[in-house]
């Protein structure tokens, strides 16, 4: 027989490894990230404790604060157009799939909706910037070169990238339906749409409020495919910069920018704030009144 | 159970043997580490340059440790305050470079004697507010116009000497219907400024009494002569390939190299790129715009090598740097890597035919840096990010006019830059 306090040194010692590289890769940098932006290394006397002036200089100066703005709505857009396509596409999907009209088709189109959540972002920029190149594509309008057509673009060819994540996610848990309440449901004669709405969706409620808020959470981390596309500083005239692409030009500088470390730190820290008080707030509020029916 | 740990032993012992010898290899030979943001020239380095230099000075040997060109500013400081760094920086030109200066990071050069044998102005890009000199200067680039000499040939074109000539020449392409006169796009904003304004614009602000007015806040960029290199350079865009809003730089390099269209307004270090498809290319400098035809040139000072102010190797990098301000380098250097031009004050021979031909550009035409680099971009908002961004607006829309794209860069310049206000 095991003992408790022995159980307890096991569990102990099981997390341990887990926990310490969690603490020296994720916490560490992240709190050390946080730390060093109420400092400033701007002077040759070292790093010195200057409180909230680097969130007083982002909120406050002119240009900086207009960049920041611009770049939160932006990351807004770019989070909403995904909400409104990305998602209930990947529902659309999902149900789709599990309908039982693909029939035996249904392995090869989950496959092929999946593959291009697995590609790199560099090669999905590469190939979506040339099918709309309007020197050799097919779209002659210079729809990345336009203010009010680049982000909504980009953020599409996100979307067609990572439709397959909602779908998948939300497709296992559609097969997680018992098979018997659909059927009682189709005896008293309710219809596809009905039992879809009325019983499916219900119970997988909770799933689709998840994909919800990590659809957030992505998109507020985006970076890459934007600086795959455009670079560090997004045009045209900043209409395609989001809040990473903000702290990448602000941190690392550029050929003729020196590099702003502490601004930097600033920047991230209000980012992972903005992503930490909404997923808060989500999970606080909404997601505990989902029902999860007992099935 | 014996016999592995006797295994285990000796291995020690070797191991041990190997890391003594080891250390005492590295008595005799210093190794010095160069930091560099040029990645592509690992190969250059690696090969051709270090193996000449260590062949001449076994007892040091020297390190190219390139950082990704986007990351090379924020490494570099971030190894520095923390006390480490490359032995070597490359340094930034101008504002970067300033920066870095007041924050102590490099050795002083002023009393190093053999960059004496470079001009102030190759030096000027690397010199701290008193004017004092604080890396080697290595390599410039130069600016110009790419042309495709068969289309030449075929439309019976000469290179334009004067503005007027050039407006007339990309006139004729496009009314050949056949080639887009000029291979350009807005995609990317940094070479609007670089290959495009700031490259036909010194013949209109004149040069370095332009900039320098600018520098000393007795000139605006709303004066008529900048304006005027404003409207020049939005003249531009009837000639520019359609969609060219949304074209890259690779786009524009592969339209000139297929060939359907007849310019390239690029920079010298894009040599090896346009030429890869054997294409017959020229070179012409910016037309001048004034009636005596007189011709500025845009020459950047692009690399420069410094010693980290706090390496134990000061004396090995000395040498090393002695040896960077020799003919025989600069001469391998720009040969090695063709579009790089040597800064020191002796001549030097270019074996690519274009590299040299870039070269002939320099005989008789004012040199000048590009526009917004030097002091002007020490501040918020930069003037040179500004210039890419406004640049871009004035090339891709009609919300900007070359009038109103000059006002706004003032106003944004105005807001810190003292000598302006």
């Amino acid at each position: 027989m095991i003992r408790p306090t022995t159980a307890r040194i096991s569990l102990a010692l099981f997390v341990l490894p887990a926990l310490t590289i969690y603490i020296a890769f994720a916490v560490l940098p992240l709190a050390l990230s946080i730390l060093m932006s109420f400092f400033s290394t701007k002077d040759t006397a070292g790093r010195v404790f200057v409180g909230l002036q680097n969130y007083y200089y982002l909120f406050t100066h002119p240009v900086t604060s207009a960049r920041f703005w611009n770049a939160l709505l932006n990351n807004i857009e770019y989070f909403a157009i995904h909400l409104i396509v990305e998602v209930p596409i990947g529902l659309l999907l999902a149900g789709l799939l599990t309908s039982g009209l693909l029939r035996r088709s249904e392995g090869i189109y989950r496959t092929l909706l999946f593959i291009p959540a697995t590609l790199s972002v560099v090669i999905v920029g590469f190939i979506w910037r040339l099918i709309i190149n309007p020197l050799w594509g097919f779209v002659h309008f210079p729809l990345l070169g336009n203010e009010m057509t680049a982000l909504p673009v980009i953020s599409l060819m996100s979307v067609w990238q990572y439709v397959g994540i909602p779908m998948i996610f939300l497709y296992s848990a559609l097969l997680a339906v018992p098979e018997d309440i659909v059927e009682a449901a189709r005896i008293d004669g309710a219809s596809n749409w009905r039992i879809f709405w009325g019983i499916k969706f219900p119970l997988i409620a909770p799933q689709f409020g998840l994909i919800v808020i990590l659809t957030y959470i992505w998109t507020f981390n985006g970076f890459d495919l934007i600086f795959a596309l455009n670079g560090s500083a997004p045009g045209p005239n900043y209409s395609t910069d989001i809040l990473g692409t903000l702290f990448y030009r602000t941190f690392f500088g550029s050929s003729g920018q020196v590099a702003d470390i502490d601004l930097g730190a600033t920047v991230a820290t209000v980012i992972f704030t903005i992503i930490l008080v909404v997923t808060a707030v989500y999970f606080w509020l909404v997601q505990r009144r989902l029902k999860t029916y007992q099935i | 159970m014996r016999l592995k740990h006797a295994c285990i032993k000796g291995a020690l012992v070797s191991l041990g043997a190997v890391l003594m010898a080891g250390s005492a290899l590295a008595a005799d030979a210093v190794t010095i580490k160069l930091g560099s943001w040029r990645t592509e020239d690992i190969a250059v380095w690696q090969d051709k340059l270090l193996p000449a230099f260590e062949k001449e000075h076994p007892e040091i040997k020297v390190e190219f440790a390139p950082i990704n060109t986007n990351e090379y500013n924020a490494a570099i400081q971030s190894q520095i305050e923390a006390g480490a760094g490359p032995d070597l920086l490359t340094c930034r030109p101008f504002d970067v470079n300033r920066e870095w200066i007041r924050r102590g990071y490099f050795e002083p050069l002023k009393d190093f004697s053999p960059i004496k044998d470079f001009s102030d102005t190759s030096k000027a890009a690397w010199t701290d507010g008193k004017g004092e000199p604080f890396c080697l200067p290595v390599a410039a680039v130069l600016a110009g116009f790419y042309y495709n000499v068969d289309i030449f040939k075929e439309l019976g074109l000469q290179p334009p000497k004067t503005a007027d000539e050039f407006t007339a020449v990309l006139q004729k392409i496009k009314d050949s219907g056949k080639y887009t006169p000029l291979a350009y796009g807005s995609a990317d904003s940094w070479q609007l400024a670089y290959n495009g304004l700031y490259n036909i614009g010194p013949a209109y602000w004149k040069g370095e009494e332009g900039r320098q007015g600018l520098l000393d806040g007795k000139k605006k960029l709303t004066d008529p002569d900048f304006v005027a290199a404003f409207k020049a350079f939005a003249a531009w865009k009837p000639f520019m390939p359609d969609g060219q809003a949304s074209l890259q730089y690779a786009d524009m390099t592969q339209l000139f190299t297929i060939g359907r269209a007849a310019i390239l307004p690029d920079g010298s270090w894009d040599i090896n790129q346009v030429t890869a498809t054997g294409l017959n290319v020229g070179v012409f400098g910016p037309p001048s715009a004034t009636a005596d035809g007189k011709r500025y040139l845009q020459e950047m000072p692009d690399m420069a090598i410094g010693i980290n102010a706090t390496s134990k190797h000061k004396d090995a990098a000395k040498v090393f740097l002695t040896w960077l301000a020799s003919p025989s380098f600069q001469e391998l250097y720009v040969n090695e890597a063709p579009g790089f031009f040597s800064m020191g004050s002796k001549p030097v021979a270019y074996k690519n035919e274009l590299a040299q031909k870039f070269a002939d550009q320099k005989k008789g035409a004012e040199l000048t840096p590009r526009l917004a680099l030097d002091r002007l971009s020490a501040g918020n908002p930069p003037l040179d990010d500004e210039t890419w961004r406004v640049l871009q607006v004035m090339m891709t829309s009609d919300k900007l006019t070359p009038d109103a794209a000059a006002a706004e860069l003032q106003k944004g310049l105005d807001s810190w830059y003292k000598p302006q206000k």
